[in-house]
């Protein structure tokens, strides 16, 4: 036993790429960040006054808070345009992931098709959901109907990769007895896949509905999608009321609260059940 | 004509690991063959060109005097409904009710369309029903898997292969996770179902003295060769240790424990 501890010093970390390259990376950033921070120009920015004149808006936007050019009922309304932009899209996009997924998980499709669908759809990720929207808009118009498209767009190709990981951690077991017994490949999928794998497919669908929410926020602002995102536009940049702006950002805040509440909830009765 | 004839099957992964070479023998029905052999011998790979989860390279398999090697889509389906399967890891949906798990047994049977759905008809389940009574898993129907011991897995397992009603089960080291009395439950309830419902066994097994005592025929494989085919009064220690080469040690005294008892 004693004889095969190693003299000299032992390494924990494997001296491999992937630690390398990981080191330089954040060498590379800090160097950055420092040069960034001695080499910015602020000679025509007052910092102190401007930093006072931030605080003061922000305790307007928070303190002062009030309606003007909206009622309660419009605050609501234009939030539920919102969250249903949001949930439109997720579910829209849920569907059609769940079966470009099947076709993107190894263990249930050839090598040749999970590559092409996971190629696919890695393009589509890498391209941000605010480009889809305004590409759509060349050919829809720039409003809600280039927003639902380019939205759901960029959510199937992130849930593609959530459900196919997802599908892919699966228990080979299971798959290989009900082949053995005769089920079809859609048998397998409907009779074990999803069993197996409802309640991750449901959080991942959740955490892409939180997301998809804060989009639609942004698309109301700058794509026309209408929605509190477009009221927050116009107060701001339109009427200059940071009162008004103030109530929308409390109304964006509790509902974001809200639902990370339930995502919470839903995670606890799913992994109760689990 | 014989239930199962394996003529010259080779199978080869890659390039390198030819994990069966030139296995032949036949199987009659209602037969209890045990299959022992080292780690890395080809066991599994054997069972799974039975029901063709995997390819063979060459030779050819009959069952039932039907060619497996050439089967394709529904003649495939109907071939593996008359092959059940039992895991060392017991493989079912754990997420799922016992008795769903069993009724998985008849997807082979279904349509595509009623198995997506999970549409059985009264027979089926009364079916079901009946085996996991047998089994003695009739209070643990509607408990989900996950809850069971894993004696109580394996009746599972079994159970499935039951409702296939199938002229033969393949079992892949089904003990081998299991504690000696779990074990010695399962391999009863296996012998039963080769006696009294006459359904050919294929039995996977690590431990010697478990073959010897339950099966009544015994095939010895290293290296993907058959080395010894024949009844367990026949094995002797020598036969052993070309079966399990240097790992035979042990074996070989448990065998003389077992003879002089
Ligand atoms: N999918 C695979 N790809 C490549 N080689 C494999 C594969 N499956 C098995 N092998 C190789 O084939 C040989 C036989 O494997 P097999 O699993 O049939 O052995 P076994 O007798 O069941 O062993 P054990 O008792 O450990 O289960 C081994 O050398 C194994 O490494
Ligand atoms: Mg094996």
């Amino acid at each position: 036993m004693e004889a095969t501890i190693p003299s000299r010093r032992i390494q924990v970390r494997p001296r491999n790429r992937a630690n390398i390259v990981i080191q330089v990376t954040l060498l590379t950033l800090t160097v950055l960040t420092l040069y960034g921070l001695v080499t910015i120009d602020a000679r025509n920015v007052e910092f102190f006054a401007a930093f006072g004149d931030m605080l003061a808006n922000f305790r307007v936007v928070l303190f002062e808070a009030r309606l003007k050019n909206l009622s309660w009922f419009d605050l609501f309304r234009e939030l539920m345009v919102t969250v249903g932009l949001g949930l439109l899209t997720t579910v829209f996009g849920a569907v059609p992931a769940f079966f470009f997924a099947l076709f993107a998980a190894q263990n249930l499709a050839p090598r040749r098709v999970t590559d092409a669908v996971k190629a696919v759809m890695a393009f589509v990720r890498a391209v941000p959901t605010v480009l889809w929207v305004l590409f759509f808009a060349v050919t829809v118009g720039l409003g809600a109907a280039a927003a639902v498209i380019g939205m759901t767009f960029h959510s199937i190709s992130y849930l593609v990769k959530a459900y196919a990981e997802t599908f892919e951690e699966l228990d080979e077991g299971a798959l290989e007895a009900l082949r053995a017994s005769g089920a079809n490949w859609w048998q397998t999928v409907f009779q074990a896949v999803v069993p197996s794998s409802a309640s991750a497919i449901l959080s991942w669908t959740f955490v892409r509905f939180e997301i998809n929410f804060s989009v639609a926020i942004a698309m109301g602002a700058t794509a026309g999608a209408g929605g509190i995102g477009y009221d927050m536009f116009m107060a701001s940049s339109f009427y200059l009321d940071l009162r008004e702006l103030g109530i929308f950002t409390y109304a964006v805040l509790i509902f974001a609260i809200l639902l990370e509440w339930g995502a919470t909830r839903l995670k606890e009765t799913v992994g109760a059940t689990r | 004509m014989s239930l199962l004839e394996i003529e010259n099957v080779s199978k080869r992964y890659g390039s390198e690991t030819l994990a069966l070479n030139s296995v032949a023998f036949s199987v009659e029905a209602g037969e209890f063959v045990a299959i022992i052999g080292p780690s890395g011998a080809g066991k599994s790979t054997l069972l799974r060109c039975i029901n063709r989860l995997i390819d063979v390279s060459s030779g050819d398999i009959r069952f039932d005097g039907v060619s497996v090697p050439k089967l394709r889509g529904a003649a495939l389906r109907r071939h593996r409904t008359q092959i059940g399967m039992i895991f060392q890891h017991y493989n079912l949906v754990n997420r799922l009710s016992v008795i769903e798990n069993v009724l998985h047994g008849r997807l082979g049977y279904k349509n595509t369309l009623q198995g997506i759905l999970g549409l059985y008809t009264e027979y089926e389940k009364r079916e079901a029903v009946r085996i996991l009574e047998t089994l003695g898993l009739s209070e643990q129907m509607y408990k989900r898997c996950d809850q069971l011991s894993g004696g109580q897995k394996q009746r599972v397992g079994i159970a499935r292969a039951l409702v296939q009603q199938p002229k033969m089960l393949l079992c892949d080291e089904p003990i081998a996770s299991l504690d000696p009395s779990s074990a010695k439950v399962i391999m009863d309830t296996l012998r039963d179902i080769n006696q009294t419902m006459g359904i050919t066994l294929l039995v996977n097994l690590h431990q010697v003295d478990v073959a010897l005592h339950y099966a009544e025929r015994i095939i010895g494989i290293n290296r993907g060769q058959v080395i010894y085919d024949g009844p367990p009064q026949a094995l002797n220690n020598e036969q052993i240790y070309q079966i399990y080469g240097s790992e035979a040690g042990e074996l070989i005294l448990d065998l003389k424990e077992r003879y002089a008892a």
